[in-house]
């Protein structure tokens, strides 16, 4: 294949040029920073890396591979290429334009920080993640489903507690969390409490979905066999009603870690995500700042996946997850 | 037709002289807090017109919780900010070249609030207790304090369980603290409102035990200092403000009624204004914006001995400038 067409083309060949060409472009870069060189012939040999490396996406995103494996190894390339250049550029524009810091830290910058921090960070993780979110989730969720359950077999819930759900769902959380600290003390207990109130509507709400999402043919089946109330519940309505759950199990996964972090602005040990971002925000620690909101994406983006892979397992049988 | 040409010019020689005939220069000013007693002097000034004799159009910009000066300064939103020298010092070493070009208050009016049932008498006696703080800034003369006492803020028996508080008095009326922070014109007065007598309080003033450092400044960008023109502005300005805060020193009840004047949010109230700007008095102390760079050497001493974690960790160079109070000194 001729050079030009190797450039223009898609195909393995291609593919591979573009990565070394993005690859040699973002050293260039690296190398003009290194030697203090800023100006339009940065510019121009950014411009360059981005083009190559929007092409090499392209290249990657048009390739089929055979087996299960490679296709597998692409899924997670293609995301991983894309925000790798996001990454680089990221790096080039704040230190080809000189952004001081306190507005915007280098990537470099905060890895730095997060590689120096990590007890610290961990320290964090514990007091907020696995305290008080943790707590929070299981009790916000469990009650919300309890609470969901109670009101399926009694219509007078259903009519009084569902608006009041409502109610609760609506307050904010900066007006709740100082109110939680007054109640709970300063330490986890409040933020769990805030989390709660975050998490229980939306699973309150979906688990009353689901419980009348089994359709009415399966629901007169049970009937035919004597099924009584809570043997169709087990056996038919909650089975029937786990996509909604795990639909609001995901959308609590992320509010109940924001509700933790922003209930820790308003009082807490000086230990903590919340904790962290507020106090070093004030000593213009921009690159620790950074580092939180680094693991607590991590955080949350874990916890999501692990979601639905539980998902997958429980509901394999749903439409939606038919191949065409 | 006549009448009405002889009218308007009337009425424009009229509107001639109402304004000062030199044009005013803009200068935008980022107080430390909300707006109260604590910035009186800025008000009265702005108020009382002595601003506008100086041929300065000054913007005051109020604070608040979340709202830190050298973020403000540093993203051009203001031209000068009110700040705590230990905050302004920290900004410096991280690479915001923040200068201070005057320095109203002499003393400082930060103490640690205790209730006596929790038996503290004096400052050893806080091993194992629990102290509330502010942080966003707030937090390095209690850093250095507890640095020189010997104990650490990890908690547990031999040091001391530090919480962030919030800017109100609730840790202490909760009981979820055994001390807290409060400023001697502010949150000290919450807590008496709040129903607790001064019998029942002990009180630990930073001036006191020798950790005390410097409040309320004037701090600017350091390429201010480089155009004679600004440097001329800021002398204006300081000599301006210094004159309100005289101003407040004389009529306090007028200064707060001013400060009240110009609360939008509505939240403060006179008696608790009438009150903070009496204690702000005593803490400007007839200063006349001078720094005493003795006090500044000391503020350093103590942010640098903080031990293992010391606030600042390099002696601070041009961090203080006296090119404007000089320059205010030659105006009339």
């Amino acid at each position: 294949m001729s050079g030009a067409r190797l450039l223009g083309g898609s195909g393995p060949a291609a593919t591979a040029l573009m990565a070394g060409l993005a690859g040699a472009s973002a050293l260039g870069a690296l190398a003009l920073l290194e030697s203090g060189q800023r100006g339009l012939v940065l510019a121009a040999v950014i411009a360059v890396f981005w083009l190559f490396s929007w092409r090499l996406t392209v290249n990657l995103a048009a390739l089929e591979p055979v087996g299960r494996a490679g296709r597998t190894v692409l899924g997670i390339l293609i995301p991983l290429v894309f925000g790798v250049t996001l990454l680089f550029l990221w790096e080039f524009i704040v230190r080809g334009l000189a952004v001081p810091s306190v507005l915007l830290p280098a990537p470099s910058d905060i890895g730095v920080r997060i590689a120096n921090s990590l007890p610290i960070l961990w320290a964090d993780f514990v007091q907020t993640y696995l305290k008080a979110v943790v707590a929070g989730y299981v009790l916000g969720c469990g009650s919300g489903f309890l609470v969901a359950v109670l009101i399926d077999r009694s219509p007078f819930l259903k009519r009084g507690l569902l608006p009041i759900g409502n109610l609760v769902s609506a307050l904010p959380i900066v007006g709740v969390a100082p109110i939680m600290v007054m109640w709970f003390g300063f330490d986890w207990p409040s933020k769990a409490a805030v989390v709660v109130v975050m998490t229980f509507f939306p699973m309150l709400v979906n688990t009353v979905a689901g419980l009348n999402a089994a359709g009415a043919m399966e629901r007169d089946l049970m009937r035919t066999y004597g099924a009584s109330s809570s043997q169709s519940l087990v056996k038919l309505r909650l089975p029937a009603a786990l996509p909604f759950i795990f639909n609001a199990l995901k959308i609590n996964s992320t509010l109940a870690l924001i509700g933790a972090i922003v209930a820790e602005f308003f009082g807490t040990p000086i230990v903590g995500m919340g904790f962290r971002i507020s106090a070093e925000i004030g000593r213009m620690n921009t690159d620790m700042v950074w580092a939180e909101i680094a693991v607590a994406a991590l955080a949350g983006s874990l916890t999501y996946g692990l979601l639905s892979v539980a998902e997958r397992a429980a509901t394999f049988w749903h439409p939606s997850y038919r191949k065409a | 037709m006549r009448k009405l040409l002889a009218g308007a010019v009337v009425a424009l020689a009229g509107l001639g002289f109402t304004g000062p005939t030199m044009a005013q220069d803009a200068l935008t000013l980022q107080l430390k807090w909300v707006t109260q007693g604590q910035f009186a002097g800025y008000y009265v000034a702005k108020e009382k017109g002595f601003y506008e004799e100086a041929g300065l159009d000054v913007t005051i910009k109020p604070g608040g919780p979340d709202i830190a000066p050298e973020q403000v300064i540093a993203g051009g939103g203001a031209d000068v900010i009110v700040d705590w020298m230990p905050a302004a010092l920290a900004a410096r070493e991280k690479g915001l070249p923040l200068v201070n070009i005057a320095q109203p208050f002499k003393k400082s009016g930060m103490e640690l609030t205790c209730r006596k049932e929790t038996g503290i008498e004096k400052p050893e006696d806080f091993k194992g207790k629990t102290l509330g703080v502010w942080f966003s800034g707030n937090e390095y003369p209690f850093l250095s304090w507890m640095s020189k006492l010997g104990l650490t803020t990890e908690g547990g028996a031999d040091g001391v369980t530090v919480i962030k508080q919030g800017f109100n008095v609730d840790p202490l009326i909760q009981k979820q603290a055994d001390c807290i922070s409060t400023m001697t014109y502010n949150e000290y007065w919450q807590v008496i409102d709040a129903g607790i007598p001064e019998g029942e309080l002990t009180v630990f003033k930073y001036e006191d035990q020798g950790v005390a450092t410097l409040e309320d400044g004037l701090y600017v960008l350091e390429e201010s200092l480089n155009d004679p023109a600004m440097v001329d502005k800021l002398a204006r300005f300081v000599k301006a403000s210094m004159k309100g805060w005289e101003y407040a020193a004389e009529n306090s009840d007028e200064a707060a009624g001013i400060v009240l004047d110009n609360d939008m949010t509505g939240a403060q109230t006179e008696e608790h204004q009438k009150r903070m700007v009496g204690e702000i008095n005593k803490l400007v102390d007839g200063s006349d914006g001078t720094l005493d760079t003795a006090s500044a050497d000391t503020t350093v001493e103590v942010l640098m001995g903080g031990g293992s974690d010391p606030v600042i960790t390099k002696q601070p160079e041009g961090a203080w400038s006296s090119v404007v109070t000089d320059k205010m000194k030659e105006l009339n």
